[in-house]
């Protein structure tokens, strides 16, 4: 059945998309207020009078062009379903249509900002396997829930009427589908889950450089030499003021990671439908995404020290596109706080045919020098300077030396591989474990690396690169004994 | 496994020779100021240092160990390349993993019938330096062939 009404967004996406171009003008209004050193004034005496006249004027020009873009795109804009395609038509003065085979769309990514709850309306992103540059094919910008609904009913029916055209192997496949359907919500993040999330969340670095920039934007409008004053003072208190204040930053940092992480993770679900995984999360802008299984190329369980200690996990997918928009990458946080053991068995349930419990063969003893070995190149003179310079309190820094033996201890313990069948798995660490699982036809190029050293004790370390998003993931177990490198080659070769 | 064609030895030599005459010629210039302006002398030192070791360097020794150290082999479903002196590194590309292959090839290169290949798959790229014209063209041919069978998804 083909509708062939036309369907037009919802008036509130005027709004939206003005808001949007409106935002981006705040930064020129800004730049604006700032260059002019605050002298404005719309006293028509003033000798400023007519230059912000004249700087308004122009800053106001753009906005109303902002506003009057976003009402013409929401008044142009239509779409309608033809031929087992969605086809959007748009621009006022060049038209612009785009159509796109139902059959082709990956997915369908939802996306309710404050302003679409407020109305019950969603964003919309349409998905193709080529809309690889972080842009979707096409976006509704708001349409009511129920449109929604319509398309996805309109892309189910189309694709079913294509999977009847085809013989039994698809047959069998579509039952298979229908039992999957059964039992749809795989993972829940509880509240408890949440909170150990956002506390431990390692958003504080991001947040933190944040906070510098804005800093460091601000010192226009700050007055320097007061507060050179003020420093001179500060300094006299002593050194104990500034840790004090550089630790209440850190935990202010901290706590808006926290706040940012509760709103960002807020009530993620994952479920299963179709071969797919719908991911929703979010408090105030809620999203979904979704994600086809056919389009994962490996897993990644990642477990940070401190989660690992607690017996937690992150698990992550490496994706051939299509998320949502969700950043510059393809990386997907499927289940972004787990406990190890629950884990595994959803993980089984979803990928049924990969085997998450392997029996790993690990780095042979030998080999075990080779990870701090390699470390003394610069630990060495960083420890003679500062042992020579800061004579008393710089022989700390021998303290580097056990430590990075420590850690190269613990990376050896971890280093390890399993093949089983058709999957390769690694496992890992720099700091955070990590289990790389892949198969090997989504394995797109294996290398291996033997310096002269290693040569000599017969150790070689493997490189495995799968695709994902535009520069793929690569999976490095160092210093695995060479006969087990050279299985790992000839396996991928055969 | 296949070493690089000799003529690529050459090419890289041409390089290196190229680059000194370049840094000579800087150098020149250098000698010229420090003797005009009255810089300290030592200049003259590094000056001549730099030109001389870009000399040995990079016009007779690099291009000798990289080219007694490459390796490549085009097998009917796979791709090996092995390289490094210190560091030996191999790498393995199945045919069917390739997305496509460019040629890039500058006029000294094209003068002695070589080409540099980039092998591309979707998630890597991997270049054989100097590869004779029609061994790429080959390749190429192979691969755009295998390309038809392949069927797994990315």
């Amino acid at each position: 059945m083909m509708s062939k009404e036309v369907n037009r967004l919802h008036p509130v996406s005027a709004i939206i998309s003005s808001a949007k171009a409106l935002k981006s003008m705040i930064f020129p209004l800004i730049v604006i207020i700032i260059t002019n050193g605050f002298h404005f004034s719309f006293n028509i005496h003033s000798d400023n009078f007519w230059r912000t006249v004249f700087l308004f004027g122009i800053w106001g020009v753009g906005a109303i062009l902002a506003l009057v873009s976003g009402i013409v795109k929401w008044r142009t804009f239509v779409y309608w379903f033809e031929d087992g395609e969605l086809r959007v038509k748009y621009g006022l003065f060049v038209k612009k249509k785009r159509y796109i085979p139902f059959e082709r769309i990956q997915s369908l990514n939802y996306n309710e900002g404050i302003f679409h709850r407020l109305f019950g309306l969603v964003k919309v992103q349409v998905e193709t396997a080529g809309s690889k540059d972080r842009k979707p094919e096409v976006e509704l910008t708001a349409i009511r829930k129920d449109a929604a609904d319509a398309i996805e009913l309109e892309m189910r029916r189309t694709k079913n009427k294509t999977n009847e055209q085809t013989n039994d192997e698809q047959m069998s496949n579509e039952q298979s589908l229908t039992e999957e359907v059964l039992a749809p919500m795989i993972y829940h993040m509880s509240i408890r889950d949440l909170l150990i999330l956002a506390i431990t969340s390692g958003g504080i670095g991001v947040v933190l450089s944040g906070l510098a920039a804005i800093i460091s934007q601000l010192s226009d409008i700050i007055p320097y030499e007061k507060i050179f004053d003020e420093l001179a003072d500060f300094a006299k208190i002593g050194v104990f003021l500034v840790v004090l204040t550089v630790i209440f930053s850190l935990i202010v940092a901290w706590f808006v990671s926290f706040i940012i992480t509760l709103i960002n993770y807020y009530e993620y679900t994952v479920r299963t439908e179709d071969e797919k995984l719908i991911i929703t999360k979010g408090l105030l802008e809620k999203k979904r995404v979704t994600l086809p299984l056919n389009r994962i190329q490996a897993i990644r369980i990642v477990e940070n020290p401190l989660r690992q200690l607690f017996g937690f996990a992150t698990v992550v997918v490496e994706s051939a596109g299509g998320n949502g928009g969700e950043g510059n990458d393809k990386k997907i946080a499927l289940f972004p706080l787990i406990q190890k053991q629950d884990c595994l068995e959803t993980l089984e349930q979803i990928f049924p045919d990969v085997n998450w419990r392997p029996e790993f063969i690990h780095s042979p003893n030998r080999a075990r020098p080779f990870f701090y070995r390699i470390d003394f190149v610069w630990l060495v003179p960083i420890i003679g300077a500062c042992s020579y310079y800061f004579y008393p309190y710089g022989l700390l820094s021998l303290l580097l030396i056990p430590l990075t033996i420590l850690i190269g201890n613990w990376q050896h313990k971890t280093a390890a591989y399993m093949i089983d069948g058709k999957q390769l798995t690694m496992q890992y660490r720099v700091f955070s474990r990590i289990t790389f699982f892949m198969e090997k036809k989504r394995i797109q190029s294996i290398g291996t690396t033997q310096t002269y050293f290693q040569k000599r004790k017969n150790v070689m370390s493997v490189k495995a690169t799968v695709m994902s998003g535009m520069t793929g993931m690569t999976g490095n177990v160092r210093n695995l004994e060479q006969q087990d490198a050279e299985t790992i080659v000839s396996w991928y070769e055969h | 496994m296949h070493k690089i064609s000799r003529k690529g030895l050459t090419v890289w030599r041409l390089y290196g020779v190229l680059q000194t005459i370049i840094l000579l010629i800087i150098a020149a210039l250098v000698c010229y100021g420090t003797y005009y302006f009255e810089w300290p002398s030592f200049i003259y030192f590094i000056a001549v240092v730099v030109v001389i070791l870009s000399a040995i360097l990079s016009a007779y020794l690099f291009p000798k160990v990289r080219w007694e150290r490459w390796r490549y082999e085009v097998r009917e479903s796979e791709i090996e390349v092995q390289h490094g002196l210190f560091v030996v590194k191999r790498t393995l590309i199945p045919m069917v993993r390739v997305q496509h292959v460019d040629t890039t090839q500058g006029p000294i290169l094209k003068k002695y019938g070589l080409g540099n290949i980039s092998i591309s798959t979707a998630a890597t790229v991997h270049t054989i330096p100097a590869l004779v014209m029609e061994e790429a063209d080959g390749l190429r041919a192979r691969i755009s062939e295998l390309a038809r069978v392949a069927e797994d998804d990315v």
